[in-house]
């Protein structure tokens, strides 16, 4: 399987040497390099690369900045030449990051990582209509504090105006987004709308009640309460039944 | 419990033994060692065992340590005068309770000279025993306190060399390095004399050298040679020296120190890069020099930083008179250095 892979660096050279050590792979696939922060942003969103080899700092704003601004969560393998502060930021498990000049072996190593995920994933970003499977991350960001969550995790997330607040790993992030669009993006098998402003994730579900009226009262695992309308009652009926 | 407190467990036990048993030697050799000679003899060695173990106690939780000298001593003597006066009271009362039972005969009792007599031996072996210990402890704290603000000044030796050294410019000059010799070997093999020149002089400066104006633009160049090559055509040097300062001193460092600050705060943070410009020229009797970049300077005067009080915390250090400041120009910042000759 070929990687479609995209260079963000501000410095010529920095991406040369990347382009350099990235063609000692024959699966992986340069699609395009950029060397600041918008830039990167419409380059990317224009060309869906599977894989994106991120520099932290650049001119005017940072890789984070980068990936907050995308429709989609790209594999990311971070770059930085001394940076100990700007990767505390980031809480988790799935990342990759790469200290400038990259040691050969450790690029292997995290392109292999990249390829296993390749594997089990769903969502495929070349396709315009893909939608998200549980494998599938989402980047997500508040303040100061960056996640990239796989879908299995969410348990549920809850509109509020322009902004949706999503609830994973018994915390909480910020989305600038209407639930409509991210709705669309999501396997609708994965998840259910119980309410006007509410998405649960039907494998978070571990109680359920029967409400006043015709509704559900939903308990979910991480202790969360979640009720589900009237009109919603009988397609969650449907869902389970299926 | 620590392993100091167990010790002083273990030793103060044998100090009271110790005195306890003096004692019966003591009237041994007067040849009274009778019950009652017995019942003194443990009542002296129980009572300064109790009095040091709790002049010790108390000493450590109200750590009477950390005010050392002349109110630890006074606190400690105190300490030592009541201990001397409850063990007096502890014999007087042991005697009292066993003449009570009949199991000895006090005899007559000792007049206030006599009893004064008693108390000061007690003051003198109790007061012995607290300075011993006391002692030592005051001088392994002191020892402690000592290696403390070695290990802190190492500390601070060791990020003044980090901060030398910029981690982030030598990495990415490295990294360049690596593209550059399969696209230019040449321009490679100078890079590389110019990053050791750059590091060899970061390392080698004494706080208290000073360098001419010519030899500090050396390094300088060194430095915005290999800068050129990591941002390419977003750097463009402007160079304005006054042929008549190239004489002139200055503390070493700072001219580079200034230069750094303008490419990390200004060029790096601008998209489309700018003019970094250097000039240096006479003011009087004095050298001044100054650094424009194409950057803003912080709203906030919190997050004027590090870089900045170190630059002020040199001159001021090394030389009385010169002056450091930083304002917001027409399109970027100017940091102005002047420095008397």
């Amino acid at each position: 399987m070929s990687v479609r892979t995209f260079i963000v660096d501000d410095t010529r050279l920095a991406r040369q040497e990347m382009g350099t050590l990235l063609a000692a792979h024959a699966d992986i696939h340069v699609v395009g390099e950029a060397d600041d922060v918008p830039a990167a942003r419409s380059t990317i969103e224009a060309l869906r690369p599977d894989l994106v080899m991120l520099d932290i700092q650049m001119p005017s704003g940072t890789g984070f900045d980068v990936l907050d601004g995308l429709s989609y969560a790209p594999f990311v393998i971070f770059t930085t030449a001394y940076d100990q502060f700007a990767l505390k930021a980031f809480e988790l498990n799935a990342l990759d990051y790469l200290v400038k000049p990259v040691v050969p072996e450790r690029l292997a190593n995290a392109l292999s990582r990249v390829r296993e995920r390749l594997e089990k994933r769903v969502f495929d970003p070349a396709k315009p209509t893909a939608v998200l499977g549980a494998n599938d991350h989402v980047f997500l960001r508040d303040g100061e504090r960056c996640w990239f969550v796989a879908l299995a995790e969410i348990s549920h997330i809850v509109v509020d105006g322009n902004s949706a607040a999503v609830h994973f790993r018994n915390q909480k992030a910020m989305l600038t987004r209407s639930l409509s669009t991210l709705e669309a993006r999501l396997d609708p098998a994965l998840f259910f709308r119980a309410n006007r402003k509410t998405l649960v994730s039907l494998s978070m579900i571990k109680a359920i009640d029967l409400a006043v009226g015709d509704g559900y009262e939903l308990t979910l695992k991480n202790g969360s309460i979640v009720e589900v309308s009237r009109r919603q009652a009988r397609e969650l009926r449907e869902r389970l039944a299926l | 419990m620590t392993r100091t407190d167990l010790r002083f467990v273990l030793w103060n036990g044998l100090y009271g033994i110790a005195y306890a048993m003096f004692n019966v030697l003591f009237f041994a050799s007067f040849g009274v060692l009778n019950t009652l000679a017995w019942v003194i003899a443990s009542a002296l060695g129980i009572g300064v065992w109790i009095a040091s173990s709790t002049l010790r106690t108390l000493a450590q939780r109200r750590h009477w340590f950390d005010h050392g000298g002349f109110q630890l001593t006074l606190r400690l003597l105190a300490m030592v005068l009541s201990g001397a006066t409850f063990t007096s009271l502890l014999v007087a009362s042991l005697v009292s309770l066993a003449a009570l039972y009949g199991v000895v005969d006090s005899g007559p009792a000792p007049n206030l000279g006599q009893q004064f007599g008693y108390w000061a031996n007690i003051v003198i072996i109790l007061g012995m025993w607290t300075a011993l210990w006391a002692g030592r402890r005051s001088f392994h704290l002191r020892q402690m306190a000592l290696l403390r603000a070695k290990s802190d000044r190492s500390a601070l030796e060791l990020d003044a060399l980090r901060a030398r050294l910029n981690a982030h410019f030598v990495f990415n000059a490295l990294n360049n390095l690596r593209a550059l010799i399969n696209e230019d070997t040449e321009r490679a093999r100078e890079m590389v004399t110019r990053l050791s020149n750059t590091l060899r002089h970061a390392l080698d400066y004494g706080a208290g050298d000073t360098v001419t104006l010519a030899e500090e633009l050396a390094v300088v160049d060194d430095y915005l040679a290999i800068e050129s090559v990591h941002y390419e055509e977003r750097l463009r040097v402007r160079r304005d020296i006054a042929d008549d300062m190239l004489r002139a001193r200055l503390p070493p460092m700072l001219l580079q120190l200034m230069v750094e600050n303008g490419i990390k705060h200004g060029i790096a943070r601008t998209p489309a890069g700018g003019e970094l410009s250097i000039s240096a020229h006479r003011h009087g009797e004095r050298l001044c020099i100054e650094i424009t970049n194409p950057g803003q300077l912080p709203e906030d005067t919190a997050h004027r930083g590090v870089g900045l009080a170190y630059v002020r915390g040199r001159i001021a250090d090394t030389w009385p008179g010169a002056q450091f400041t930083l304002e917001a120009i027409a399109d970027g910042v100017m940091a102005r250095l002047e420095i008397p000759q």
